[in-house]
This record gives C-alpha cells, sequence and structure tokens, in this order.
C-alpha cells in the first residue's frame, strides 16, 4: 500500500501532463478568472435619450439618473430610429424614451405619465443595471409627485407624506457588501477547478497506466493512489478554498477550520468518483473529453448560476450523484454566507455519502477489471 | 494536378480508415455535442426564473400581519417557503440555500399602521446566489409596492374617491420596459445561443489536435506524409476533409436546432448568422492548427487548447459584457474565437444590425486561419523529423 503511494507520487511527479493539470491549471485558473472578473459590476453602461417631451421634469429625471453609477447617458437623439440604429451598432446598451405628454400628464392631477425603457438584451447584466437604476430614481420621482397631487387635493403635507410612505422599507443585500458577479461566481469555480482538474488527471494516470500495462487494479493500489491524490489535493484546496478568498478580497465570512473538514470528504469523494470512471479509460488523452464535456454541465445541473429550484428532477437526481453538486452548494454556504458545517449538514452528509459509495463502487470495479485481467492473460 | 487529387484521396481514405479504428474520440465529440444539446436545451424549459423561495418573519403576530401574508401568498409569483416569528431562524434557512429571501413584518406593524406612525419593511436577499437572489429580490419589490398601494387605496377609498381616480394618484408615472430582441427575458436563449457553438467549437479545437497529433505520438507521421506524396498540404487537405465535413454537419445541426427547432428568434439574417457559425468552426479548427504547430506535442497542445478554449466561455463577455472588463483582459478577449462569434450573434440574430457591424468580426474569424497557415513550416519540420517527445 505504501509502495502504491510512493509510486503514485513518482508518477505524478514525473508526468509534466499530470503536472501541469494538477498544479499550474488548478493555481493560475483561480488568477485568470480573478482577473476577468475583477471589476465585479457593470458600471456606466451607455444608454441614449429621446426626449420628445422636452421639459423641465423629464430633464431632472435624466440627471438624477445620469447621477447613479449604473449607467451613463452617452447620447442625446431627435427620434427613436436615430436611437435605435445606435442600439443596433451596439454604442448604447439602452434607450430611454419620455413622449411628447411626458410633462402634461404629470402636471394633470388625474394623469398617469410614461417612460418606456429598451434594454439591450445581448447580456441580462446590461438590462439588470438600466432596469434596476431606472425603477429607483423612478420610484423617488414618484413620491415627490404624489406629495403633490394629495396636497393639490387639500391634504396637509404631513399626511400626505406618511400616507406615500405608508410602508418604508429597507432592503440589505446578505453576505457580500459589493454583491458582484466575481463574489459569485468565482467561489463556486474555485470549487469547480479542484473537481475538474482532480477528476481529469486521475483519468490522464489511469489512462498512461493502461497503455503502459502498469497493474494498477489491486485494492491496496486504490487506497495507496487515493493517498497520494489526496495529499497534493488537500494542500491544494486549502490553498485554493481557504487562503485564495481572503487574499483576492472575495466573500469569506466562513470558519476557515469549517471549510478545512468540508474539504476532506469533498476530495476524497471526487477521488474516488475519479476512480470509478478512470477504469472505462483506455488511453491518455480519453480524459480530456470528459473534462470539456462535463464542466459546463456539473456548473449548470448543481443549479449554481441557474436556480436548483429550477433545474429539472431527472438532471438534479443526476446532479446529487457528482460531488461537486454537494461541495460546491457546501462551499458557498460556509465560505459566502457563513454558514457553521452544522447548518450545512445536509450537504455534508451527502458528500460522506458519496464518499462512502464510490469507495465501495471503486473496489467493485477494480476487482472485475483485475479477475478480467487475469483471464486475459 | 491528377497526382494531387488522387493523393489527396488517399490520405483521406487513410484517414477513413484510422477513424473508425479509433472511434471513441469521434463518437465522443458527436456524442459529447449530442448529450449538451439535449442538457442545456432541457435544463431551462421555461426559460425564467420565478417563483424564488422566501422566508416572512412576523415580528408582530396580529391579525393585521396574518392578513398581509396570506394575501402574498395569494400573489402568483411570491412562493413563500417559510412563516416564522424569528429572524435567526429565516437566516439559517437562508444559510442552507433553502430559500432566497427573507421578508420582515415589524413588531407593532399594526399599531404603528393605525397610527400612521410608518412602520417599516425590511427584508434581506443573498447574493451568494445571483439568478435566485435577483429573482426574490424582484418578487419581494413587489410584495411591498403592494402593501403600500393596497394602503393608499384604502385610505383614499374612506375619503370617498373613485377607483380610477385613485389608481393614478398611487402611481403617477409608470415604466415600460422592452426587452430588445428577447421580449420574454428567456434566459434560455440567452445562454444556450452562446453555449452550444462554444461546445462546438471546444470540439472541434480538440479533436484537430488530436488528428495531427497522434500521427506524431504514435510516429505515424512519414506514412501520413508518404501517402500525400510527400506534399505537406495534400496531406493536411486529405487529413481535415474527414473531420471539416464532421463539424459542418454538426454546426448546421446546431443552428437548425436552435433556430428552427427550439424556435429561437433571428431579428437579422439567418444565412449570415449560419455563416458566421462555419466562419467560427473553421476559425476553432485552425486554431488546432495552429496549437499543435506551436507544440508539437499532443497531450500539451490538448491541454492547453482545452484551457484556452474554456476560457472563451468567459471571455466572449456573453454573461459578465466585456465593457465591465479590465483593459488588458478587455484586449485578450480578442484572442477568443467566440467572442467574435458571440458578436455575430448579436449582430445579426438580436440586433438585425447592418453587415458592415458583422465584417470586422468575420475578417477576424478568417485571420485564425491565416495564423495557422503560418505554424506551417513549423508543423511540417515536427512531421519530418519526429523531433519532439512521445507522450
Amino acid at each position: 500500500m505504501i509502495k502504491a503511494f510512493i509510486n503514485e507520487l513518482y508518477r505524478i511527479f514525473k508526468d509534466p501532463g499530470v503536472m501541469v493539470i494538477f498544479i499550474v491549471a488548478t493555481l493560475a485558473y483561480p488568477l485568470i478568472y480573478k482577473a476577468i472578473y475583477w471589476n465585479e459590476q457593470i458600471t456606466n453602461v451607455p444608454v441614449a435619450v429621446v426626449d420628445l417631451s422636452n421639459s423641465e421634469q423629464s430633464r431632472e429625471f435624466l440627471h438624477q439618473w445620469n447621477a447613479t453609477p449604473d449607467i451613463r447617458l452617452t447620447h442625446t437623439c431627435t427620434s427613436m430610429s436615430e436611437a435605435e440604429q445606435l442600439l443596433r451598432e451596439q454604442k448604447v446598451h439602452g434607450i430611454i424614451y419620455f413622449p411628447r405628454d411626458f410633462a402634461n400628464q404629470l402636471a394633470d392631477p388625474l394623469g398617469q405619465a410614461h417612460i418606456s425603457l429598451y434594454c439591450d438584451m445581448s447580456s441580462f447584466l446590461y438590462m439588470k443595471a438600466i432596469y434596476l437604476s431606472c425603477n429607483n430614481v423612478m420610484l423617488e420621482s414618484m413620491r415627490n409627485i404624489q406629495i403633490d397631487r394629495y396636497e393639490q387635493m387639500g391634504m396637509d403635507k404631513e399626511f400626505a407624506w406618511s400616507l406615500v410612505q405608508d410602508a418604508p422599507y429597507t432592503e440589505t443585500a446578505l453576505f457580500s457588501p459589493t454583491g458582484g458577479y466575481g463574489s459569485f461566481l468565482i467561489p463556486a469555480v474555485l470549487m469547480l477547478i479542484l473537481h475538474q482538474t482532480l477528476f481529469f488527471g486521475i483519468c490522464m494516470l489511469g489512462g498512461t497506466a493502461r497503455e503502459e500495462n502498469i497493474d494498477q487494479y489491486s485494492i491496496r493500489s486504490l487506497i495507496g493512489r487515493s493517498l497520494a491524490y489526496f495529499l497534493i489535493y488537500f494542500g491544494l484546496a486549502v490553498i485554493l478554498l481557504g487562503a485564495l478568498p481572503r487574499l483576492f478580497d472575495l466573500p469569506h465570512i466562513g470558519s476557515f477550520w469549517d471549510i478545512v473538514l468540508l474539504i476532506v470528504p469533498y476530495i476524497l469523494a471526487i477521488i474516488f468518483f475519479s476512480l470509478c470512471v478512470s477504469v472505462f479509460i483506455r488511453n491518455r488523452e480519453s480524459g480530456l473529453v470528459l473534462l470539456i464535456s462535463s464542466s459546463l454541465i456539473f456548473l449548470f445541473m448543481a443549479g449554481i448560476s441557474w436556480p436548483k429550484e429550477m433545474v429539472p428532477d431527472a438532471w438534479w437526481y443526476i446532479a446529487c450523484c457528482i460531488p461537486y453538486t454537494h461541495g460546491a452548494h457546501a462551499f458557498i454556504h460556509i465560505n459566502s454566507m457563513g454558514a457553521s458545517l452544522a447548518t450545512t449538514s445536509t450537504e455534508y452528509i451527502a458528500l460522506w455519502i458519496l464518499t462512502a459509495a464510490y469507495f465501495l463502487l471503486a473496489c467493485g470495479l477494480f476487482y472485475i477489471r483485475k479477475k478480467k485481467l487475469i483471464t486475459e492473460n | 494536378m491528377k497526382y494531387i487529387f488522387i493523393n489527396i484521396w488517399r490520405v483521406f481514405v487513410r484517414e477513413l480508415k484510422m477513424m473508425f479504428a479509433r472511434p471513441l474520440y469521434l463518437f465522443a465529440s458527436v456524442g459529447v455535442m449530442l448529450l449538451s444539446t439535449f442538457f442545456f436545451l432541457t435544463l431551462m424549459k421555461g426559460g425564467t426564473a420565478e417563483n424564488m423561495p422566501i422566508a416572512v418573519v412576523d415580528l408582530d403576530q396580529t391579525s393585521i400581519s396574518r392578513r398581509l401574508i396570506h394575501e402574498m401568498q395569494a400573489t402568483p409569483s411570491v412562493d413563500i417557503q417559510l412563516i416564522t416569528n424569528s429572524y435567526p431562524e429565516a437566516r439559517e434557512a437562508m444559510q442552507q440555500g433553502k430559500i432566497y429571501g427573507i421578508f420582515v413584518i415589524p413588531e407593532d406593524f399594526y399599531s404603528d399602521l393605525v397610527a400612521f406612525k410608518r412602520p417599516q419593511m425590511d427584508f434581506y436577499v443573498t447574493n451568494a446566489y445571483t439568478v435566485g437572489g435577483n429573482t426574490a429580490y424582484k418578487q419581494m419589490l413587489t410584495m411591498v409596492n403592494l402593501t403600500s398601494g393596497a394602503f393608499q387605496r384604502e385610505v383614499l377609498r374612506k375619503k370617498g374617491l373613485p377607483d380610477d381616480v385613485i389608481m393614478h394618484r398611487i402611481q403617477p408615472l409608470a415604466i415600460e420596459g422592452h426587452m430588445v430582441a428577447n421580449p420574454w427575458g428567456n434566459y434560455s436563449v440567452y445562454l444556450v445561443s452562446t453555449i452550444l457553438p462554444g461546445i462546438l467549437g471546444l470540439i472541434c479545437l480538440m479533436l484537430t489536435i488530436f488528428a495531427i497529433g497522434f500521427e506524431l505520438k504514435m510516429r505515424t507521421s512519414h506514412a501520413w506524409l508518404r501517402a500525400a506524396g510527400g506534399n505537406y498540404t495534400v496531406a493536411m487537405i486529405g487529413k481535415l476533409i474527414p473531420y471539416t465535413l464532421i463539424y459542418l454537419i454538426l454546426g448546421v445541426g446546431c443552428h437548425f436546432i436552435l433556430y428552427h427547432y427550439a424556435g429561437f428568434p433571428v431579428y437579422g439574417s439567418t444565412a449570415r448568422l449560419m455563416f458566421g457559425l462555419l466562419l467560427f468552426i473553421f476559425a476553432m479548427e485552425a486554431l488546432g492548427i495552429t496549437l499543435i504547430g506551436l507544440l508539437p506535442t499532443l497531450r500539451d497542445a490538448l491541454s492547453i487548447g482545452a484551457l484556452y478554449a474554456m476560457l472563451g466561455f468567459s471571455l466572449s463577455g456573453f454573461t459578465y459584457p466585456q465593457m465591465a472588463m479590465l483593459p488588458p483582459v478587455r484586449a485578450l478577449s480578442y484572442l477568443e474565437p467566440l467572442r467574435h462569434y458571440y458578436l455575430i450573434y448579436v449582430n445579426e440574430a438580436l440586433m438585425a444590425a447592418p453587415v458592415e457591424n458583422s465584417i470586422p468580426h468575420m475578417l477576424a474569424l478568417t485571420a485564425f486561419m491565416i495564423a495557422a497557415l503560418c505554424v506551417s513550416p513549423r508543423l511540417h519540420k515536427a512531421l519530418v523529423y519526429q523531433n519532439y517527445p512521445l507522450k
């Protein structure tokens, strides 16, 4: 067993291809993703203005809106077709349109004024930035109009004020103060990097051993090899999950030791899962097909980018068999939302169950494989 | 001239034999494309995220707070999973990923309301899950506005005003939102339109690297060149024809499934969109040749190719817009063929923009093919001298 452990370590360090995947990719990828999502939020989205009302009220509205960080009014157009042209050329990502009767409708105590907002849907983040900031400005100015109108009706100012403010609210985004895209995505990507590089590395090593006819299917070898992977990946995982969020200024409100405790079953489950798959891998390169095809599917199936409540049941049951699904949710719960290990026990227990199940399955598959090899010889 | 065609034919036949002798890569690639198409089209069938579970913390516990909760439950877009009188309990449910938002009805809600003392509602959303959190946020905003509107309406009714008059007092200003080119806000249309071509490009890249790199790994490049009569160009053309045919079939199939079967909208020219996809496929194939030419070792080129192409999904800017990236990263994004395909897609499918807007990106995709020609001398040498490590 110890021999298998040392042998495997030797094979890993001797194999530049595996080293690239295990060490370089694992450490370089987080840096690249951090660089891509550095700004976290999209600001100053260019917007075109078509103001047919050309009134004081519309100008005041635009002035307030332009003061928000989300958007920037870059073009003033005289007609919709001119603005549409800018949108088509992607010079702006939104259009705000005030109809001719805007000011009159506001002045009319019974009128309702309309603003039209056109959002570029080529990225959902454009829409979010434009729509939410405009909505906030709208609610603010609406309140003032309401008060004016109630006063005109003869209510006293204090009462009018309390009426429009009858249900004031505060909104708080919990956990991540910036609420950026990187803060949300990178923790999930860190878990995916660990999962996929280890998965691919093990398949690659298994494929190579099979090309070289190395006997690798004894239970002793299974445990020894697993120990070798665990040793390397435990260290890598502590760096990626424990240290990087702190260094990178990503959310890290969880307990460091809870994360360490989470790493243990996560890495073990991935190792046994990958060993099971590696039994079917005949060549060194075959694992790559699995790597590229599975990464995006694992990410989406786990219900992180796309909420898990909206993942169809059939896909969700498959997702539950993949260590990534439980690992990623548990890590987000602990690291990004400050849950304790006890709070996220559902996922934690699931990881241990997967560890045990894939260990037994790997033993069985290794046993069958070995028997087959003996009869073949 | 006649010999050239005969030689191309010989290499082509040799390649077909090799393909079927080792079908794994081929079948795996076609299989991956089919699986991905099936997966992404079934994952987001509804296309929009709605009814995210939220919790209501009722600190007031009066008949009016209960009636409020009851009204909220009746609202179709709201899914109240948990009603509790303890905020810590709701917070823990959020940490467990069971809910995405918490709506707090304050203590003394009822008595404040009666005394016009402006009770304050608080709501909390998680931003550890972006889509879930945003959806919950919108739902709770609707809930607050509902309560606010309902309350004003009650007061004004008591003052004896008719309903239509009331309506315009409560809502004197309205925004009409228009989602250009995706009026349903369909997440599936938005995401799958770029992800599936991206996966196809990844397959083109890997399979091309594999087809050439395998000859180097197995030391069969001399036999390959011999079949081509010693001519490098003939060797490459003969070898790549069968793969290119497969890519084109997959590309046309992908286009057909997205824009005919699934009915994703194309506001501009379908023909130019398809042309863009085919150019993208050729660009990824050319990128594969470039990578194996620069790194004539199968496993190195495959690993680098996989890392390079995976980054394309982020760098193309279809989820996180390119304009929000740092300037050097923005520059790098143009080295990803997927970035150019995405922009052609935006121009053709969404914006119906004039062709001049797509042409620069079509030219950029062509540049990848020129790059492949530039590494040819190096790749040719590698095939002749086999002077690179085996594995």
